[in-house]
């Protein structure tokens, strides 16, 4: 799918590739690492809403994903040097300094388990859908065939994992089951998703 | 313990578990602290941060309220560049007057020091400058080059700037690495790169690998293209 996968970018959300959205991103990093300001606030206009979705949904109070979110993008302008743009997508860079500073926060937090997150169902293996179909998942249309290859507790495992922020702990509260169970779905669900991601 | 295990079979475990964010506590502080070091892991990691990465991106985007831009701003003392306040009209027109007189002042001084730059050029991020450059000709022709880095130049980890001349109809030409904060360099021009400033109404600044492109040519993200400005 060529969508762009930030929002609020009137000239560029409706054409620009993958591929053009991460040289552009790659580029604001670049000019972030030679201390240019107006880069550095670009980006921010790409990709924080984003960015505050994702750690909304991990933080869930909004003023903790907000200071989080003032965190990350500190962090993003000390650390733009180290991007790499041949070793790695810019969006999974700044995605992961989001998510692990969220996980940072929830020790301090110490949230309640999250809800499940609102994911539409992927399509269950036997019933494939035409090549021309929209994918539930942008530009993922690989790791999508690979979860449909999981049951579908280890899906949800997954999901609440990554998308909602929930430790192995939360997960087994949340799905009644107990502890060693959640984390042996887990173990086998990654083992499962690595072989078919690596095919 | 401070280098990560040589197991690979446990690193990929561990690698899928931290990314998944699953993997707390101290094991996660561990991990992050081996991870710095250890290629293999960063490249177990990496893999996981870009496989998983579509099922973030089809969160719906959430708009953050303005202060937090602000509280960022801040935090770095940045200074806000955008939006441009609107000068009134006499208040710009003034503004250029002085800038103008600013310049013609420069330009005379530079007149009256002996070993006058030729040719100059600015290379400035909001922030403030990050190089100067300064071109001395004799009898026209391009001679040296002297880059001086100001407080906020630095290269980015595991590459170098380079600086190019653009001549109008050719190739760029590069005109070595670019020093780091408050560092000069000096350079002898050679015959092609004085061809080529001679040529040039620009420079430009790429990326590249420690020690400056090893094609002769710009192989990373061009950063900065900015102008030759004659001094005279």
């Amino acid at each position: 799918m060529p969508a762009s996968f930030y929002a609020g970018d009137e000239m560029n959300q409706a054409a620009e590739s993958d591929s053009e959205s991460d040289a552009r991103l790659a580029q604001l990093l670049a000019r972030c690492a030679a201390r240019d300001s107006a880069a550095l606030q670009r980006l921010y206009e790409l990709v924080a809403p984003l960015l505050f979705a994702c750690l909304k949904r991990m933080l869930r109070r909004r003023s903790v994903a907000e200071e989080a979110l003032q965190d990350v993008f500190v962090t993003v302008w000390q650390r733009a040097a180290q991007f790499d743009a041949e070793r790695g997508r810019p969006m999974a860079w700044l995605m992961s300094i989001a998510r692990y500073r969220a996980i940072d926060l929830l020790r301090r937090e110490r949230l309640a388990p999250a809800l499940m997150p609102d994911l539409p169902e992927p399509v269950a293996p036997g019933e494939e859908h035409g090549g021309d179909e929209a994918t539930w998942l942008p530009g993922g249309a690989l790791l999508e065939r690979c979860l449909a290859l999981l049951s579908p507790q280890q899906r949800d495992c997954l999901q609440l994992a990554f998308v909602a922020g929930n430790s192995h702990q939360d997960i087994a509260q949340l799905l009644g089951s107990p502890l060693g169970t959640v984390k042996s779905w887990i173990r086998r669900a990654l083992q499962s998703l690595k072989t078919c991601l690596e095919t | 313990m401070n280098a990560a295990p040589d197991n690979p079979v446990l690193l990929e475990r561990l690698a899928a578990e931290y990314v998944l964010g699953t993997l707390r506590g101290p094991a996660r502080q561990r991990l992050e602290r081996w991870r710095a070091d250890s290629p293999l892991l960063e490249g177990y990691c990496r893999f996981w941060e870009e496989r998983l990465l579509p099922l973030l991106l089809q969160l719906q985007p959430l708009a953050p309220p303005a202060h937090v831009w602000s509280a960022i701003e801040q935090r770095l003392q940045l200074r806000p560049v955008m939006p441009r306040p609107q000068l009134p009209r006499q208040l710009a027109i003034a503004a250029s007057v002085l800038l103008v007189a600013a310049l013609a002042t420069l330009a005379l001084w530079r007149t009256l020091v002996p070993g006058r730059a030729a040719e100059v050029a600015t290379i400035s991020s909001p922030a403030g400058l990050l190089w100067q450059v300064e071109v001395f000709a004799r009898a026209g022709t391009p001679q040296r080059l002297t880059v001086r880095a100001g407080v906020f130049a630095s290269h980015p980890a595991g590459h170098d700037y380079e600086l190019w001349a653009l001549p109008k109809n050719g190739k760029p030409v590069s005109l070595g690495v670019l020093p780091d904060q408050q560092r000069a360099t000096h350079l002898q021009l050679s015959s092609p790169q004085q061809q080529a400033l001679a040529a040039a109404a620009q420079l430009a600044v790429s990326v590249e690998p420690t020690g400056g492109s090893p094609t002769g040519q710009p192989t990373g993200a061009v950063v900065f293209v900015v102008p030759l400005r004659t001094v005279s």
